[in-house]
């Protein structure tokens, strides 16, 4: 698996229009929250935004998928943001993920609390997980049935990251906007050598 | 006025469950039994050993409970004179595939990037520039697909000729999509490291849905390498190797080969009429069972030490010298088992971690004695209950009379028992003789066939196969069953069964590990049911059988916990069919299933009802 | 992973120093800056209300700024049930500084600063309570704590959910001193079988000790009604309307659902704690403990005996920010202070440093409270399925060295290893009896034996799961109860068990386990604040370490005989 990065590159999120419902039977859906990318540019560990899409977005590449990226304004609920995104993908499925990284498989006609697939522990997600999640998404999305993302688990997690996950939440939360619907947008990625 | 009426409690001690059933037996008149209540528990300790006691009262006391008498006291516990019997499994895988100097890389890649076929000399990444001829990439652990795009976009600018590459990641499809020249990739290699540089390789990647023609061709490979006869001849086991594969790398090195060579894994000794014949486990099981075929009756098995299966048939002899009390050395092996089966292996000297499906040989042995302790048993429970005790009837034989109480059936009859680790047989013919026979191989046998045909490894998952029926989850509102059958639900199925392939349980929708399809699952289930079930049925019968024949079975009634199956009944009959025996589900004294002969057919032949077996 | 990689800046040349400090394990605890505006702030915020009160015609109609109007539903729940009208505007009239010097002045009786405390808001008690420094909090603690004796709880799991890891363990937990056993799932459908195996190797253990089980609200009831557990812990609440919202609950109904619990004479408590709220992004712009003493005026006015408090599984939050760990002394203390039961935390994973770990416990361990430890793990960490408690069973030796050199009693003491092998290998052939006799998939004597002598569920031979799962289910079909296995254990020859398990029963008769801060000792006397009331007025008074109590603190695993130095005392 890809996971070493030699070179660094920057996310910047491209507005196409508002977000809408597909029609392609194998899409996924990325949906991204409030701050992703802008005004985060990492998660809790600093893996960096730009990186987390685009391993999402290979992982789904390399299984044959396709894939179209929405940002939502409205909340910074992960089993929402993701089930909003489950609702617009002519799959019905979709990877919602908050900006500190914590990251959920959703399906449509899941009830929003449910999942496929939830990677609550944010400090444990690497490149490599990322690139997993994205893989197993395109083959949801075409039938197949994956294995499951091997999850993770660290009990000393808790003494390092709780309460900087309470502040980027917190963070996450102001960056709310009631007033902006969701929009499509393509994710454009600069290497910067 | 008559005797009194009495209280009288069948206990049945099979190998897993004891059964019991209460009844009221009238003194004075025959058919004045009235069976109240019957009780089912798992059997303590191995059957016929004094280990069983405390597994009988509970099953007397659960049989009071139930109706209605828990504290009353039994005038009379029969038990039935059970022997014990100890049966073992073990498995010898008997073929591997070795790989020598990474000759080839023939696994299957979920995406292989690119399509066709490219040939060159081997070019570590790091090293990517300069070659005059044409060069197959190879890409080491760690480099990312946009990096090595990158790479070999600019090397194929500067005119080098990249024809083909070999990834350590899962990227090809990623690297050929941001490539300027199509070639065929193959990736997820993970020992790409060893891939021999400097050395011409050739690397084809067939359509979606196709496989590879060239390399896995002798002709096909002699002509990528140039290769006069001698050397075709020689390289052919690669192609036979690389058949029914969507992608392959062939690396010509000076020595390189593919060898598919037996396991030798010890011989058995097989003894019986008077002789003993000696027959290599790595000759499969077709060569076993016919050895053993040629010196029935079998008196006895030994397997060499140090090997899987003498390892067994020591463990089992011991079980029984602890159980007993016998000498090892007195202690025979009655009967066993072979069944061939295959075994997903991961092949020596893979670069990729292939894995090919290896032959492997199960085996299942069984022994029984004579010598019985039922009598302890039963002077236990006496002074516990604080009520007389008898032993009376061999097994197989009161179950016969426990069976002839299902409606429909007459004399001549035979009874199936198919059990967890033996499945036994017996005949009651028209002169009121009984024979029985037990034979090695039933549930767990299957199970462990389940398990390792499948690669589960996981007991309780190929357990879960077994004992029920397989659906995919289409969506989370509706499965389709194994026969075809759509069901709907109105709440959405739990996200972990979904889209995979689960057996249908009463807790619940169970999903299978395994990432083959439906259809794949059940083969290998049903698959393994016939070999043992059927196979051994039909064995058992023959045995019994007047003649051996089983045209002159008469009916054959199944009984015990697997004819509860949900397919296995039905596939007995079906086997049985063309010997015109009718062969149905055991349903004793017409309410009771398949369960419960034994302990009722106790009672019938205390009071009376039936003939004691055995008389003249 | 990340996770356990000290940082460092790689780039910039760092000082050998530097470099060894850096290495520490505090330095994988993570600390951030407080952000008062959100509520990401211990105890001292401007953001907090002033304190105030108004009452019209015998009700509460301003509470803390804000009037009825503008009143959240924990507001209308505190001024309505948990606060003393009639003493309410002359308790609030008391300074501040006045109220808190009484609570750390000995002559002030309990009674005293107890009863004012019915007539004090949530700011005000916040007011006083921030006068006070680590010291005085713990002075306050010794106290205001309801029962005199301290005790400590357990957790005790498995990571494979194994039903005779959790009895062995709870076995060796009570003869090691634990007043309660708790205990959850990996699995949830394990959840009767593994709850037997609490129960019956907590009898095993000694007798007196009451047990739980951890699980969504409507299968711990059932539990509990049936007697395979004998008391609750894990009744969440929260400090603001929209977090309890959000667990689509409101303190009517948690106070619903305890008084479920009463009803069949079942000890229970709710639990909360610091950090939760700003947590789950709900703070409403208050600090922590602000919200905490809400939660604690909350418990107080749906009647139950006791909290469980002390930031719990929230702990990170305030371990990460300044003076954080004094405002979890300040909860407990306030909860002991509204004369609850106050289960004390120090039961979650704090942090990597084994200093600060011991320098948290503290304040709870040296003036003592009702249970020291709400889960001190009685498994390994790794088994812990409650993800790990401040202390676990390395640190058994640790603790009783602490409690006899400072000649603090912290509920535990030191077992001779003969006591401790017996009483696993009896709780393991106890529940093999069990089973057997409730045809649950049979337990081994190889499995008994691999109980005896156990550290960790590696230990153990792996179970069937199906057939067990299948075996609890069946536990729950039947209908099982605590008094069937009271009968079972009778009849298999485990009287002394049956007869330990039957007085815990018997006391849901008699509602003994209703007062508050209720333990039982090893002869099943009840120890609750109106038997055993905590009387500390000062040095010499109070509950002191002394007599045979101390004489057993005193015992360690090597400690050198005065009489043969060449031999240790045993």
């Amino acid at each position: 698996m890809t996971a070493a990065v030699d070179s660094v590159r920057t996310l910047s999120l491209r507005e196409i229009g508002p977000a809408e419902r597909g029609t392609r039977p194998e899409e996924v859906v990325i949906a991204l929250s409030p701050a992703f990318g802008d005004p985060f540019t990492k998660t809790i560990v600093d893996v960096p935004h730009a990186e987390v899409i685009r391993q999402l977005l290979a992982g789904i590449e390399e299984q044959g998928g396709v894939a179209r990226t929405i940002k939502v304004y409205r909340t910074a609920d992960l089993a929402a943001i993701a089930h909003y995104g489950a609702k617009l993908s002519g799959s019905g499925i979709a990877v919602g993920i908050l900006a500190r990284g914590t990251t959920v498989l959703h399906q449509r006609d899941l009830a929003r609390l449910s999942n496929l697939e939830l990677f609550p522990q944010a400090p444990l997600l690497d490149a490599e997980v990322f690139r997993m999640i994205g893989s197993n998404a395109a083959q949801y999305a075409q039938g197949r049935s994956p294995r499951p993302v091997p999850t993770r688990n660290d009990q000393m997690a808790r003494p390092r990251w709780q309460a900087k996950a309470a502040l980027l939440h917190l963070k996450e939360f102001e960056c709310i906007d009631h007033a902006r619907a969701a929009v499509e947008v393509e994710p454009v990625i600069t290497r910067v050598d | 006025m008559g005797e009194p009426v009495r209280v009288v409690v069948g206990v049945d001690v099979g190998n897993s469950t004891t059964e019991a059933c209460l009844a009221e037996v009238a003194g004075d008149r025959a058919d004045r039994v009235d069976r109240l209540a019957s009780s089912l528990t798992p059997t303590t300790g191995v059957k016929g050993t004094p280990a069983n006691t405390a597994g009988a009262v509970t099953a007397v006391r659960r049989a009071l409970e139930a109706a209605g008498r828990p504290s009353a006291v039994p005038d009379t516990v029969l038990l039935n004179e059970a022997t014990p019997v100890i049966s073992g499994l073990a498995m010898e895988t008997i073929s591997e595939t070795i790989i020598t100097e990474s000759t080839m890389i023939g696994h299957n890649p979920d995406t292989p990037g690119g399509e066709g076929i490219g040939v060159g000399t081997t070019v570590a990444l790091a090293e990517l520039g300069g070659q005059d001829g044409p060069v197959v990439v190879v890409v080491g652990a760690g480099a990312d697909f946009d990096d090595v795009a990158e790479r070999v976009n600019r090397a194929v600018a500067d005119g080098v000729d990249v024809t083909a590459a070999v990834l350590h990641g899962d990227d090809a499809v990623l690297v050929v999509n941001r490539l300027t020249r199509r070639i065929p990739v193959v990736d997820e290699v993970s020992a790409v490291d060893r891939v021999p540089l400097g050395m011409l390789a050739a690397v084809e990647v067939a359509a979606p849905g196709r496989t590879i023609r060239t390399l896995s061709d002798s002709y096909g490979l002699a002509s990528t390498f140039d290769l006069d006869s001698d050397q075709t001849r020689q390289v052919s086991p690669v192609a036979r190797a690389l058949a029914g594969n969507r992608s392959a790398v062939v690396v010509r090195t000076p020595a390189g080969d593919v060898t598919d060579r037996r396991i030798p894994v010890g011989t058995l000794t097989v003894t019986g009429s008077g002789r003993s014949l000696d027959v290599g486990v790595d000759e499969g099981a077709e060569a076993i069972m016919e050895a053993i075929r040629r010196v029935a009756p079998l008196t006895d098995v030994h397997g060499e030490a140090g090997t899987h299966v003498g390892g067994m048939l020591a463990a089992v002899r011991d079980t029984m010298t602890d159980v007993t009390g016998q000498p090892s050395s007195e202690i025979a092996i009655r009967d066993v088992l072979a069944v061939d089966t295959l075994v997903p292996t991961t092949v020596q000297g893979g670069l990729a971690g292939e894995v090919a499906r290896e032959n492997a040989v199960a085996l299942a042995a069984m022994v029984r004695t004579s010598r019985s302790r039922m009598q302890a048993v039963a002077d236990e429970i006496a002074a516990q209950l604080g009520c007389e005790v008898l032993i009376g009837g061999v097994e197989g034989e009161v179950a016969v009379r426990g069976a002839l109480t299902t409606p429909g059936t007459a004399v001549p009859i035979a009874i199936v028992d198919m059990g967890g680790g033996s499945t036994d047989a017996a005949l009651l013919d028209r002169d009121g003789r009984v024979s029985a026979v037990h034979v090695a191989g039933a549930g767990e046998l299957v199970t462990k066939l389940v398990d390792s045909e499948l690669g589960l490894e996981d007991r309780d998952a190929a357990e879960s196969v077994k004992r029920h029926p397989l659906a995919k989850v289409e969506s989370f509102f509706h499965v389709r069953h194994e026969d075809g059958t759509v069901q709907f639900f109105d709440a959405p199925l739990p996200p972990h069964v979904f889209a995979r392939v689960v057996t249908v349980t009463p807790e619940g929708l169970v999903p299978v590990p395994v990432r083959t399809t439906l259809e794949a699952v059940r083969t290998v289930r049903r698959e393994a049911k016939r070999r043992v079930f059927v196979v051994n049925t039909l064995r058992a019968l023959a045995q019994v059988a007047p003649q051996g024949s089983l045209r002159l079975l008469g009916s054959v009634v199944l009984l015990g916990g697997s004819a509860l199956d949900f397919e296995i009944p039905a596939m007995v009959a079906d086997a049985l069919a063309p010997h015109g025996v009718v062969c149905g589900i055991g349903n004793v004294h017409g309410t009771e299933g398949p369960r419960n002969a034994v302990a009722a057919g106790l009672v019938d032949v205390h009071a009376g009802l039936a003939e004691p077996v055995g008389a003249p | 992973m990340t996770a356990v990689e000290p940082r460092s800046e790689a780039s910039v040349r760092a000082s050998k120093r530097t470099e060894v400090l850096e290495n520490r394990p505090v330095n994988l605890d993570g600390f951030v800056e407080e952000w008062p505006e959100k509520g990401l702030v211990a105890m001292e915020s401007d953001f907090d209300p002033q304190p105030s009160v108004r009452v019209e015609d015998g009700r509460i109609v301003e509470l803390d700024g804000r009037t009825r109007e503008q009143f959240d539903f924990m507001d209308t729940f505190i001024a309505d049930h948990a606060i003393d009208v009639d003493t309410t505007e002359a308790a609030m009239a008391t300074e501040s500084v006045e109220i808190a010097r009484m609570l750390v002045d000995p002559r002030t009786p309990r009674a005293e600063i107890v009863a004012l405390g019915r007539g004090l808001t949530p700011a005000k008690i916040l007011d006083v309570v921030k006068l006070m420094n680590v010291v005085e909090i713990m002075m306050g603690i010794q106290k205001t704590r309801s029962r005199r004796t301290p005790a400590n709880q357990a957790h005790s799991t498995s990571a494979k959910d194994n039903p005779i890891q959790v009895a062995a363990d709870a076995a060796e937990g009570a003869v090691r001193g634990f007043a309660e056993l708790e205990t959850t799932l990996g699995v949830v459908r394990y959840a009767p079988l593994v709850a037997i195996g609490l129960q019956v190797g907590g009898q095993v253990g000694r007798g007196g000790v009451l047990t739980q089980c951890a699980l969504e609200e409507a299968t711990e009831l059932d539990l509990g009604m049936r007697g395979i557990t004998a008391y609750a812990e894990t009744i969440s609440i929260y400090g603001t309307e929209s977090v309890f919202v959000d667990g689509d609950d409101t303190p009517w109904s948690k106070a619903f659902l305890a008084s479920a619990y009463a009803s069949r004479g079942i000890k229970m408590r709710f639990t909360s704690g610091t950090g939760s709220e700003v947590q789950m992004g709900n703070a409403e712009g208050r600090s922590m403990l602000y919200l905490e003493i809400r939660c604690i005026l909350m418990a107080k006015g749906a009647g139950v005996q006791g909290l469980q408090n002390g930031s719990i599984s929230c702990i990170g939050v305030p371990g990460a920010v300044p003076g954080g760990i004094r405002a979890v002394a300040a909860e407990n203390l306030v909860a002991s202070w509204m004369d609850l039961e106050c289960a004390s935390g120090n039961d979650q994973s704090f942090s990597h440093s084994a200093m600060r770990r011991t320098s948290r416990l503290l304040p709870q361990m040296l003036p003592g409270t009702d249970f020291v430890c709400s889960g001190y793990s009685a498994v390994p960490n790794k088994d812990n399925m409650f993800a790990g408690s401040n202390l676990d069973t390395e640190d058994y030796d640790d603790w009783n060295t602490i409690q006899r050199d400072m000649q603090v009693d912290g509920g535990l003491r030191h077992v001779r290893e003969d006591v401790i092998l017996q009483v696993r290998n009896k709780a393991a052939r106890a529940l093999q009896a069990v089973f057997a006799e409730l045809d649950l998939p049979a337990i081994t004597d190889e499995e008994v034996e691999a109980a005896t002598y156990a550290d960790s569920s590696d230990d153990y031979p792996d179970r069937d799961v199906l057939a067990d799962l299948e075996g609890a289910r069946s536990v729950m079909e039947r209908g099982v109860t605590g008094l069937d296995l009271v009968k079972v254990l009778e009849r298999t020859g485990f009287g002394d068990v049956a007869e330990n398990y039957l007085q815990v029963l018997r006391q849901r008769v008699s509602g003994d386990l209703l007062q508050t801060a209720a333990i039982f000792t090893g002869d099943f006397v009840p120890l609750a604040a109106i038997n055993d009331a905590n009387d500390y007025a000062g040095p010499g008074t109070g509950y002191r370490l002394s007599g045979e109590r101390w004489e057993e603190l005193k015992k360690l695993r090597h400690v050198t005989s005065a009489e043969n130095p060449e031999e240790e005392v045993v």
